[in-house]
């Protein structure tokens, strides 16, 4: 281990038990081993055990800001208890120069009925904090957490936020050398948030190492300088975080569409000037099997996509590029032609944007039973790098009422890329000038 | 509002990166299961460290306790207090023949169970410590023993509150106890010891599986009066051979004998007490630290 090396994770394989009697009997069998000082055949799987971490190696060096993503399950948590010495591998060795600190659940150890000062004092002595440090640091404590009119109230009565902010604050003052990072920062209010994305910006410009848990590709692009992409307890990528994000789109896109043939290489054999009319789209992109989706289903949806302009589907697109959002309709009845509309929404459920044929004077003439149309939406990409769902839906206004025929809300996911960073959820396509006027 | 707190910050932690003082820590399968003497030491400079930290959890757990409550530290007396007058009737109804005793009955059935209690709380609360620490455990990495120690805490000083209750009956009963109760201290010891040492297994044996805490209520139960706590050991064959297997009763039974008589009827087996108590506690430490890593994910 060389000395700028401060992390070193060699060939670690760690297993868990998918059944809770199983695990039972297992942890039992297991312990009185350890403590009888038994052979234990750790490297091999028993019925309902499976390794939650593979074979991973890595290495960290100090100062670095590492981002571990990877889908659910995929052993990130696992990986950062084993680092932070919670639990042992059952295969390999890691090596940790320094002092770990952790942000893996923010406020463990609180006890409800102790005040906050009562709490501050036990948490830091929880993680080592000697008397000293802590009288030296708790006024900065507090400080940081914002919480000083609460500071003698017992913790029972903060709100979620307070409680978190606490934790926090107490978290960031214990000095560690390598600061462990799991997601734990997405909660509070947005100041608060932004005060613990500082403060770990100040710990990486101090030189502090950082490994961050997150599902926010954004922040590994922004905050990490390596990213390692965990999948089914393999290590699948290691590199700069633009590489590995990518990685990391594509692998969920595989997944999803249990296809290896990544969906941009697709041949789909499509005749431009007659854009996917006759083609089945299903299987070209993969829906969201929990849709939200209700309606009469006069006019039913059969399906719908994100089409490039040279009618590839995409389920991965690059901001400001054209694409044809298309909706397939089956009409189940005589009627006039019905309001067809898309609505992008982003992970929280709120509407991003979207159209409609009747917000655009679309009429589409008299339809009868069984007719099949599709009508395409052609629609350049403002939204910035991010994931979203496309929701799709058919309408009409009978007899002065709006029925809804067919709502498919959260039909499917997409993502979108970009290299050019801008702030905000999308390019407002700003034009910069500038001239000296002294 | 923003700057002031960075350079607050910056100030009190400018000093801080000190390379030489960066410890190497290995983790692998093994934990420390063969390491033997530097095993000791590990836990030893663990349990060193973490002696403010007990302290802070002990002090936790004694002020939390009762803060929401009218009766407060009562409720250390009472449940203890309604023991015994139920016992001291139906002694004194000859309901139960209970043998003779040294001193005064009531006297001698409320030590014996403050006693009781001592030994039973500490190992009920060590029992649960971990499991009731939920997060912590699977969350921290720190010397989880301070949880399991600091739990004997709250029964020690109940154990003190006791005293009130015991003092008072004493001197009702003008029950003098002889000087050797200073030595009591000494015979309390390997009762709390005896306890934690089964408290630090049973501890992880309740983190795999939680019909721990139910089945050692029963045991309690049933332990108190396989104890002598309410009735005078047993001299008899068979029944005296419990004095044996219970490593408690000569603990107990010189306990009764410092307040009575001043000395030990059974000093060999108090001895041997002792030093069974002694290894029950440091063999239940060590398995504590082996297997606490393998069982804290089970919190």
């Amino acid at each position: 281990m060389s000395t700028d090396t401060i992390i070193s994770v060699k060939g670690v394989s760690k297993k868990f038990c998918r059944s809770l009697k199983r695990t039972m009997l297992y942890g039992m069998r297991d312990v009185a081993g350890d403590v009888l000082g038994l052979s234990q055949h750790s490297d091999g799987l028993r019925p309902d055990e499976f390794w939650a971490l593979d074979d991973v190696s890595f290495e960290v060096k100090r100062g670095e800001c590492l981002g571990l993503i990877g889908p659910n399950g995929a052993g990130k948590s696992t990986l950062l208890k084993l680092l932070n010495g919670i639990t042992l591998p059952d295969k390999g060795k890691i090596k940790v120069a320094g002092r770990i600190g952790a942000l893996l659940e923010l406020g463990a150890g609180f006890h409800p009925m102790l005040t906050g000062r009562e709490n501050i004092h036990l948490n830091a002595a929880i993680l080592g904090l000697t008397r000293e440090e802590i009288t030296e640091k708790f006024d900065a404590i507090v400080d940081f957490s914002g919480l000083q009119e609460f500071i003698d109230s017992p913790v029972k009565h903060y709100s979620s936020g307070m409680y978190v902010r606490l934790g926090f604050a107490i978290a960031a003052h214990a000095n560690p050398d390598v600061f462990l990072v799991d997601e734990a920062l997405a909660v509070g209010d947005i100041l608060f948030q932004s005060k613990c994305y500082a403060k770990l910006r100040e710990f990486r410009d101090r030189g502090i190492t950082i490994i961050f848990v997150t599902h926010s590709l954004d922040l590994v692009m922004t905050h990490c300088g390596r990213a390692i992409l965990l999948g089914k307890g393999n290590v699948i990528g290691n590199g700069t975080p633009k590489v590995v994000v990518d990685q990391y789109n594509k692998m969920i896109t595989e997944g999803e569409t249990k296809n290896d043939v990544p969906l941009g290489n697709r041949a789909v054999v499509v005749d431009p000037s007659s854009p996917s009319k006759d083609i089945e789209w299903n299987g070209l992109f993969n829906v969201n099997p929990n849709e939200d989706r209700y309606g009469t289903k006069k006019v039913e949806i059969l399906e719908a996509g994100i089409f490039t302009i040279s009618d590839l589907p995409a389920q991965i697109l690059e901001r400001n590029q054209e694409y044809f959002i298309k909706v397939k309709v089956r009409h189940n009845d005589q009627m006039p032609g019905p309001i067809v509309a898309y609505v992008i929404k982003d992970a929280k459920g709120t509407i991003l944007c979207g159209t409609n044929t009747s917000y655009q004077d679309m009429d589409m003439g008299w339809m009868s039973a069984g007719d099949v149309i599709v009508v395409t939406f052609r629609q350049t990409l403002r939204l910035n790098p991010g994931e979203y769902m496309l929701c799709v839906g058919s309408a009409a206004y009978e007899e002065g009422e709006y029925v809804v025929y067919d709502r498919r809300y959260d039909y499917m996911s997409f993502r979108v890329f970009s290299d050019e960073p801008r702030a905000g959820i999308f390019d407002a396509e700003s034009a910069i000038e500038w001239c000296r006027i002294h | 509002m923003e700057n002031t707190i960075y350079s607050g910050q910056l100030s009190t932690q400018g000093s801080k990166p000190d390379e030489s003082k960066f410890v190497e820590v290995e983790y692998t399968s093994r934990g420390i299961r063969r390491d033997g003497l530097a095993g000791w030491r590990l836990m030893v400079r663990e349990l060193v460290g973490s002696r403010r930290l007990i302290w802070l959890l002990i002090l936790r757990d004694i002020s939390v306790r009762y803060r929401q409550s009218i009766f407060g530290y009562g409720w250390a007396i009472i449940p203890q207090i309604a023991t015994v007058a139920t016992f001291a009737f139906l002694h004194a109804s000859r309901v139960l023949p209970i043998g003779d005793t040294r001193i005064a009955y009531v006297a001698y059935a409320l030590w014996g169970i403050s006693v009781w209690q001592l030994f039973a709380g500490c190992l009920s609360n060590c029992t649960t410590s971990l499991v009731s620490s939920g997060s912590l455990v699977t969350r921290v990495n720190f010397p989880r023993e301070a949880l399991v120690i600091a739990a004997v805490g709250q029964p020690v000083f109940d154990f003190f509150i006791r005293f009130v209750p015991v003092i008072a009956v004493f001197v009702w009963y003008g029950v003098a106890p002889s000087w050797g109760v200073l030595f009591m201290p000494l015979v309390l010891l390997p009762v709390i010891l005896l306890a934690l040492g089964l408290g630090f297994v049973l501890s992880i044996a309740n983190l795999i599986i939680r019909d721990v805490v139910n089945a050692l209520g029963m045991a309690l139960t049933i332990g108190m009066f396989l104890t002598p706590v309410l009735y005078p050991a047993p001299v008899r064959w068979p029944f005296f051979l419990i004095n044996f297997l219970n490593p408690l009763s000569p603990l107990l039974t010189t306990s009764q004998d410092l307040i009575a008589g001043g000395y030990v009827t059974r000093p060999e087996m108090f001895v041997a007490a002792y030093i069974f108590s002694l290894a029950v506690a440091l063999g239940g430490w060590r398995a504590f630290r082996i297997t606490i890593p393998r069982v804290a994910p089970y919190a």
